[in-house]
């Protein structure tokens, strides 16, 4: 029976082509709109690191007064002070501090210019905390950060670019000037949101292909490359400024279950604390332990380009929708005398629904299908309004083609519901009557 | 094969009841040619709307083929239409995006016949009605005798056990109306039970008995047509 | 004339009406909304810099392997080559500039009292050479001398005693106009700095909405940063442009060569900076465009289709109202105004839609008010529309013959 509907449908679309035309293009547009603002946003909205993103923490503590604060939350980067207690103190089951540094590599042979390359200094625990692959060799260990290693981790683009992909492990490359000795190479590892560091980078960027310990960044007194925020002039120097109260390193915790969260937050309270009884925080404790899907919230990654063209597009595909419902509605009513036929002839109110739900179907499928060419050539301009970091991750891979497949067939159908109930309303004694 | 009893029809709106039909008794047997004639508005089409389970009745019985239909729901309702019953309208009522063939088929699709059978049935009841070599055409293509006859064969296709014509002739001219009523006698000797509602005299003369209705009642069911032929008449006046 | 006998017939076809006009409503709503996001984005498209923007390269500059106490004399060699080319008119270096995205923003204040925040503004670290370079115009008092100009070290950086102000954040500090002489304390400091002179425009490094309010609030202060990462600006002679976008790194690389030029944005022209910079608000604007466009075609198309069903439904009803003697005009403005009666219910709902919708959004996004002039264009612009879509089949019924009237089904 559905082939002889599917049929009849065609025939029935065939014999109305501009209306036809109007719903498809209608569907098509509608949902063509949707997919394309869908496709940034589920890029941008994406959980980069599922299998752990409820056991990652970002740790906020209030340093300044109430005043200096956003709405009272505490800021999303840490003092050095700060951010050494917590690395001290060691309650997680790993934790790491982190900022991003400006370091340039400078290629053995003279006659090559300094690579520039987007470089973190972090503890070795961030490797297993971020769930990151290697390719050849390893992280560096704790006792290497406790020593203020010149230990190197590099990323494959590198070693591609410095070693031709060869396994590096133990040779050693020169940092401004510096030697440091390459414990391991890691494999492709490009999360996007960059969700370690949305504050520096806004969520999305090249992936990072070099990490230092902390400790040796430090001592180098290396500069962050990313935020400072001062809400004092910290004084000259480096030192002055380290132990000032001027945030620029941001902070994550591992902790595995909720009860090892508790007790974080319970220490950091207590930490808080202290320090007002220390004379150091003059304001009540304000700590905040935000896992990776807050922290990505709280640090709004997804721009406010992607929500508001997103909503846009859903409200365009409603009103498309609204259109198809009124001409379905004419079409289908225009056959009334039809229905009333087929109802006398012995079709029950079932058949006449799945006819014409089979029928508003093929009005759908035919709409995704202009969809998808509208998506298509859509997610292509994606960089005329976004980013070109973020236009790049909105792709047209197979789960948004049967997405928009999908969600035109289903919309069509929904839209189709009244128009069909309508139909089949007509009674099948209409046919006698009209004589 | 077709019996009501004591069966009333009663249309509502918010300021009158009307009663199209009320305490209404017919008995049609198997295989009998009834006609049934009456002034407009006495009742007939609804009558023949009933019978056909094209609508629902206020009160009384309605056997059909044994069965008492009152109780049934949309889906059986639309079975029982579909095997035990054809249609003939006045108006054709062809489907118009529809050729002759496919408009054959819609009964049997709802049958859910295979196409063998299909097919085999169609083109039995097309030669039939002497439209076999009509099969591609489009109902807009055929002359009003030819449509009459496309819908005959609709009805003929699904072997039904009654057959309900309305005003079967009313659109045809008198050659084309003649040869629309040999076909029915031809498929009534043949068995067929048939039930045809009409306010022509003559071709109520032809059936094997006379149902009269005046003001939503069977007012006779006498053997002899043309005394209520001419009462008929004098209704309609 | 005829309202009463149209909203009869309309009640018998509530789902259409209540269809069209729905499709009115939510169309004006987000049409409304639409164009308030394009003037939001377009509004600050043509926003100058206070620069002259023609002739103007900007250079990203990363040392490497230096430490920051060399880095003057690095900036010097520097600066001395790029002026010395032929071709360029003046050269310096700076923290950031207008448009570049980045750079350092802070509270200004007329008093030393920390609390109170008169207005944001962004500092801009250069040189004398700031003003002919960037090519910014001095409504008043004088260019930094020499003498005045130092290295710092950004994050000891504290304050200056002489500084240049943009002629806004002047006006917004001393709104009587005698800013020139007075003083001014940024970032809390407790030290003041004496406004020595004013430029008639210089724009934050930011465009977003945030910086909305500071758009124009500049300082420019008389210290060259330490530290690796700095840009160079350079003003051409005309027509050098071209030629010096290769030839000003290929000289930086020459004077030294241990240094990070990205590849990525690393040298632009000011022309360039201006189109990234505002890449995304024009794409946002062109997006709302289209869709308001799609929008009100679909809209269109769909009263087309839903009237000419009714005129088809009707088509006997014409004809017997012909029979009786109604003219074609009559006919034509039967439809027109059952047109408008829908519309006018839609575009009521819709005000009400849209204004609420503007609320929603002012409240989760950096969105503006909408004004009551826009909801008002809308509902003319949706009116007129339903009236030309409306039009062609009206038309059609105006010419169903009266002999309709007669025919059966």
């Amino acid at each position: 029976m559905f082939a002889y509907y599917f049929q009849l449908g065609l025939r029935s679309l065939r014999r109305n082509p501009i209306l036809t035309a109007l719903m498809v293009m209608a569907i098509g547009f509608g949902v063509g709109a949707s997919m394309i603002t869908y496709s940034v946003f589920r890029a941008t909205s994406n959980n980069p690191i599922p299998q752990k993103s409820g056991q990652l923490y970002a740790v906020q503590i209030a340093n300044w007064k109430t005043d200096d604060l956003d709405k009272g939350e505490p800021p999303s980067a840490l003092t050095y002070t700060d951010a050494m207690a917590f690395m001290q103190a060691h309650k997680a089951k790993r934790q790491t501090a982190l900022y991003p540094i400006a370091p340039s590599v400078i290629p053995a042979d003279a006659s090559r210019l300094p690579i520039e390359e987007n470089s973190y200094a972090w503890y070795g625990d961030a490797f297993a905390m971020f769930d990151i692959p290697f390719l050849y060799g390893g992280a560096w260990t704790q006792a290497q950060d406790d020593a203020h290693a010149a230990v190197v981790v590099i990323g494959r683009k590198l070693n591609d670019k410095l070693f031709n992909g060869a396994n590096s492990v133990g040779k050693t490359i020169d940092l401004d000037g510096h030697d440091y000795r390459i414990t391991g190479v890691i494999d492709e590892w490009n999360p996007q949101p960059l969700f370690f560091d949305p504050v520096n980078t806004g969520g999305f960027g090249d992936p990072i292909g070099l990490f230092i310990p902390f400790t040796r960044a430090v001592d180098l007194q290396m500069s962050t490359a990313g935020n400072n925020n001062c809400n004092d002039t910290p004084g000259p120097g480096w030192s002055n400024w380290i132990h000032s109260e001027c945030i620029w390193i941001e902070y994550w915790a591992e902790l595995p279950t909720t009860a090892d969260a508790d007790a974080y937050k319970r220490w950091l309270t207590g930490y808080a604390a202290e320090q007002q009884r220390a004379g150091r925080f003059k304001w009540a404790p304000n700590v905040r332990l935000r896992n990776v899907t807050d922290w990505l919230d709280f640090n709004k990654v997804v721009p406010p380009e992607s929500k508001i063209s997103l909503l846009v597009s859903l409200g365009f595909l409603l009103i498309c929708l609204v259109n198809t419902i009124g001409l379905l509605l004419a079409k289908f009513m225009r056959r009334a005398p039809e229905i009333g036929v087929r109802r006398a002839l012995g079709a029950s109110r079932r058949e006449i629904y799945v006819q014409f739900l089979v029928e508003a179907g093929t009005v759908g499928l035919t709409g995704g299908v202009l969809g998808l060419l509208l998506t298509g050539v859509g997610v292509l301009g994606v960089g005329w309004v976004f980013d070109e970091q973020i236009a790049r991750l909105a792709t047209l891979d197979a789960s948004l083609v049967l997405l928009t497949l999908i969600a035109a067939v289903l919309a069509t159908l929904l839209a189709a519901f009244y128009p069909t109930w309508r139909a089949a309303q007509v009674q099948p004694a209409w046919q006698l009557k009209s004589n | 094969m077709l019996k009501m009893t004591h069966l009333s029809k009663v249309y509502r709106t918010e300021v009158v009841e009307t009663y199209a039909l009320r305490d209404f008794n017919i008995d049609v047997k198997e295989g009998e040619f009834v006609a049934v004639t009456g002034p407009s508005g006495s009742g007939k089409t609804t009558f023949l709307t009933i019978a056909g389970l094209l609508e629902t009745f206020t009160g009384g019985h309605y056997h059909l083929d044994g069965i008492e239909v009152s109780q049934l729901n949309d889906n059986a309702r639309s079975k029982i239409r579909n095997e035990k019953i054809g249609f003939i309208f006045q108006a054709f009522n062809l489907i118009p995006d529809l050729n002759v063939y496919d408009n054959v088929e819609v009964p049997l699709r709802y049958r859910g016949m295979k196409a063998a059978e299909r097919k085999q049935r169609i083109m039995d009841a097309l030669e039939r009605v002497g439209l076999a070599s009509r099969a591609k055409h489009y109902p807009a293509e055929l002359s009003g005798g030819q449509q009459q006859r496309v819908a005959i064969a609709r009805a003929l296709a699904g072997s039904p056990r009654l057959l309900l014509a309305d005003e079967p002739t009313g659109n045809l001219d008198t050659q084309m109306a003649r040869g629309v009523m040999e076909l029915l006698e031809e498929i009534h000797r043949e068995g067929a039970t048939i039930v045809m509602v009409t306010h022509d005299p003559e071709l109520a003369a032809r059936a094997q008995r006379n149902v009269h209705i005046i003001d939503g009642q069977v007012v006779d069911l006498s053997e002899e047509p043309r005394f209520h032929a001419h009462n008929a008449r004098v209704a309609d006046a | 004339m005829q309202i009463k006998p149209i909203l009869a017939a309309l009640k018998r076809h509530k789902a259409g009406t209540v269809l069209i006009a729905l499709q009115i409503a939510l169309t004006l709503a987000i049409v409304c909304n639409a164009l308030i996001i394009i003037r939001q984005r377009t509004e600050h498209l043509s926003r100058p810099t206070g620069m002259i923007e023609t002739d103007l390269l900007t250079v990203a500059n990363r040392w490497v392997g230096v430490d920051e106490k060399a880095t003057p004399s690095l900036g010097k060699t520097d600066l001395e080559a790029l002026r010395g080319m032929p071709g360029v008119v003046d050269a310096t270096y700076a923290n950031s500039y207008p448009l570049r995205g980045g750079g350092w923003s802070t509270s200004v204040n007329i008093t030393p009292e920390k609390k109170k925040e008169m207005a944001h503004t962004t500092l801009y670290f250069s040189d004398d050479h700031a003003l002919a370079t960037m090519g910014l115009k001095l409504v008043g008092g004088r260019n930094f001398r020499p003498d005045e100009i130092d290295w710092v070290d950004p994050k000891a950086f504290d304050t200056t005693p002489v500084v240049i102000v943009s002629k806004a954040l002047a006006d917004k500090l001393y709104p009587d106009g005698s800013a020139l002489g007075k003083v001014l304390y940024h970032s809390g400091a407790t030290k003041p700095s004496t406004i020595i002179g004013i430029v008639e425009r210089l724009q934050v490094p930011w465009t977003g909405t945030w910086a909305g309010n500071f758009a124009e609030n500049a300082i420019l202060i008389p210290r060259l940063l330490t530290g690796n990462f700095g840009s160079y600006l350079v003003r051409t002679q005309p027509g050098q442009l071209e030629r010096l976008t290769k030839a000003a790194p290929a000289l930086l690389f020459k004077t030294n060569r241990m240094r990070v030029i990205p590849d990525e944005r690393g040298v632009r022209t000011f022309a360039q900076v201006r189109e990234q910079a505002y890449k995304s608000d024009r794409g946002m604007a062109v997006l709302m465009g289209v869709v308001c466009a799609v929008l009100l075609a679909i809209t269109a198309a769909g009263i087309v289709g839903l009237t000419s069903f009714w005129v088809g439904q009707r088509r006997k009803q014409i004809g017997v109202r012909r029979a009786l003697g109604a003219t074609r005009h009559d006919i034509l403005s039967y439809f027109l105004t059952e047109n408008l009666l829908i519309g006018a219910g839609g575009v009521i709902v819709g005000a009400v839609l849209a204004i609420g919708m503007n609320l929603w959004l002012v409240s989760h996004f950096e969105m503006e008010r909408l004004s009551l002039l826009y909801v008002a264009a809308g509902v003319v612009a949706l009116l007129l529309l339903g009236q030309g879509a409306v039009l062609a089949p009206a038309m059609k019924a105006s010419r169903v013959p009266p002999v309709e009237a007669t025919r059966s089904v």
